[in-house]
């Protein structure tokens, strides 16, 4: 049996609110990368191959995004959005403001890569008649989302990293779970260690995942 | 950061307060408001022991949960209609001032800057500066502490003034600064301090948990006054919470009041005179 006021005593009390906690991060972070590809995937699409009007907002949109730091993203969605009449929960307000933060990455992500193939690929697949969905499908998006995919699993783990922020609205996410233990029991070496821990091992995860599926889809070379 | 976050809301606040002007005039008052809705909505904190943390089975307790309570039972007749929104220090004033919460009770310092952007209820707690000391130490009391001139050692959380504050109740005193909370009280159990510094709550809710192992020196300075916060200009509804928390403090609340204050604080607080009122005397 281990003894109260020892760490691992006051580990196993917390456990319930820890795993909360932890449930609370993986949910936001993941609905935030999934929610953010997608529409990420259409701001970099829009970027690429939209008409100049198109473009020209969703440029705004991301220069606007990408030059805002999370935070006050964060609290702009919480506070600002209540004032146009959009009631959003902590936790609503708090992955809005994650998924407009992720799209602008992925989007940025995926227009550099599909900027990057040769002009010369297109040119040929037009000439051996592909219609631009079947240019686009069989010889652009293949290349082009190799390309994307390391700068998206560091997206992806940035995610993890950002939703700490969702703890100053009173998202109780495992950073504010963590502050809440260390207030009853004052151990804040051992208890902010080990959410540090926790947030690693969360981002080695994507990170070894990533690894996995980039050596997957890799191009015999 | 926290500097950088205050700025951030303070910036929002400006804004949200322009722009929601129009539509505060056509409101209802907040007390019908509070009434027809069926709960309080209250803003406070989860990670300040013992004004409102999360006990060890998850329930959020402390002296300000309390006073919250005092004010729901005042509202419904029962203390569990109440939801509680967890905020920042730093979201105490925007989320009272954007009616993300009707009321916010979280060990808010009244001062005149801030009661330009809230309107605070009367003070249910006067915080100051303690001297904590061992209980099986030589010196116990604010005397022989002061006695003792510059023989004495004074823990203290780093701060800018944190010098000049011990100076004042202790003027020859030698004062160590930490970086956090739990290393000045490590300090004093070390013996390498005679004495922490810190508040007066932190240290009576020290004595609480941690029976026979320290002593409050008896003195206390630097006032501040702790009070709830409420929108600005809705008159009706402060008087509401000022009138449950008054008579919480002198009145039929008199008995919920003083047990929690002797829950957190360990102090049984004297009843008030029978008779002529309190607060003329």
């Amino acid at each position: 049996m281990v003894e109260p006021g020892t760490f691992l005593y006051e580990l196993w009390v917390s456990r319930w609110a820890i795993l909360d906690g932890f449930g609370t991060t993986v949910l936001v972070s993941m609905l935030a990368i999934v929610l953010g590809t997608i529409l990420g995937t259409l701001v970099g699409l829009v970027l690429v191959y939209g008409g100049w009007v198109s473009r020209f907002l969703v440029r705004i949109y991301v220069d606007f995004v990408r030059g805002t730091p999370v935070f006050v993203l964060v609290l702009a969605s919480f506070y600002l959005l209540s004032q146009i009449g959009i009631q959003l929960t902590a936790f609503q307000a708090g992955l809005f403001a994650l998924v407009v933060f992720c799209s602008t990455h992925v989007g940025e992500n995926l227009r550099g890569a599909l900027q990057s193939l040769p002009r010369g690929q297109t040119e040929a697949a037009k000439a051996i008649g592909l219609t631009f969905p079947q240019i686009f499908v069989y010889v652009l998006a293949p290349q082009a989302l190799r390309q994307a995919l390391p700068a998206w699993i560091n997206t992806a783990t940035e995610m993890v990293k950002a939703s700490t922020l969702l703890s100053v609205i009173g998202v109780a996410e495992l950073l504010l779970v963590s502050r809440q233990i260390i207030s009853r029991n004052f151990m804040s070496l051992e208890f902010y260690f080990f959410a540090g821990l926790i947030y690693f091992l969360i981002d080695y995860a994507i990170e070894r995942a990533g690894k996995a599926v980039e050596r997957r889809v890799a191009l015999p070379s | 950061m926290s500097q950088m976050l205050r700025n951030a809301l303070a910036g929002l606040t400006a804004l949200v307060a322009v722009s929601a002007a129009p539509a505060l005039a056509q409101e209802q008052g907040k007390l019908d408001e509070v009434l027809a809705r069926g709960k309080l909505i209250v803003g406070t904190g989860s990670t300040n022991a013992p004004w409102h943390f999360k006990d060890e089975s998850g329930n959020l307790v402390g002296f300000d949960i309390d006073i919250a309570k005092i004010v729901a039972k005042g509202l419904f007749g029962d203390d569990t209609k109440i939801e509680f929104v967890d905020q920042s220090s730093d979201a105490r004033i925007p989320n009272v001032t954007t009616g993300k919460v009707d009321i916010t009770c979280q060990f808010m310092t009244v001062t005149a800057e801030r009661a330009q952007q809230v309107n605070f209820t009367i003070p249910y707690y006067r915080e100051g500066v303690a001297l904590l000391v061992s209980a099986n130490g030589k010196i116990k009391t604010y005397d022989e502490l002061k006695a003792a001139g510059s023989g004495v050692t004074v823990s203290v959380l780093q701060n800018v003034y944190a010098e000049d504050m011990v100076h004042a109740a202790l003027p020859e005193a030698k004062v160590d600064q930490y970086d956090s909370v739990d290393l000045i009280y490590e300090a004093l159990n070390s013996g390498r301090a005679d004495a922490a510094a810190t508040d007066q709550s932190s240290a009576k809710w020290l004595i609480v948990t941690t029976p026979g192992r320290y002593l409050d020196a008896g003195y206390g300075w630097n006032p501040q006054s702790y009070s709830c916060a409420v929108r600005r200009g809705d008159q009706d509804w402060l008087n509401f919470v000022n009138t449950t928390l008054h008579e919480a403090m002198t009145g039929v609340e008199f008995g919920t009041y003083s047990a929690s204050f002797k829950k957190w604080f360990g102090v049984d607080l004297p009843p008030p005179a029978i008779g002529f009122p309190v607060e003329y005397q």
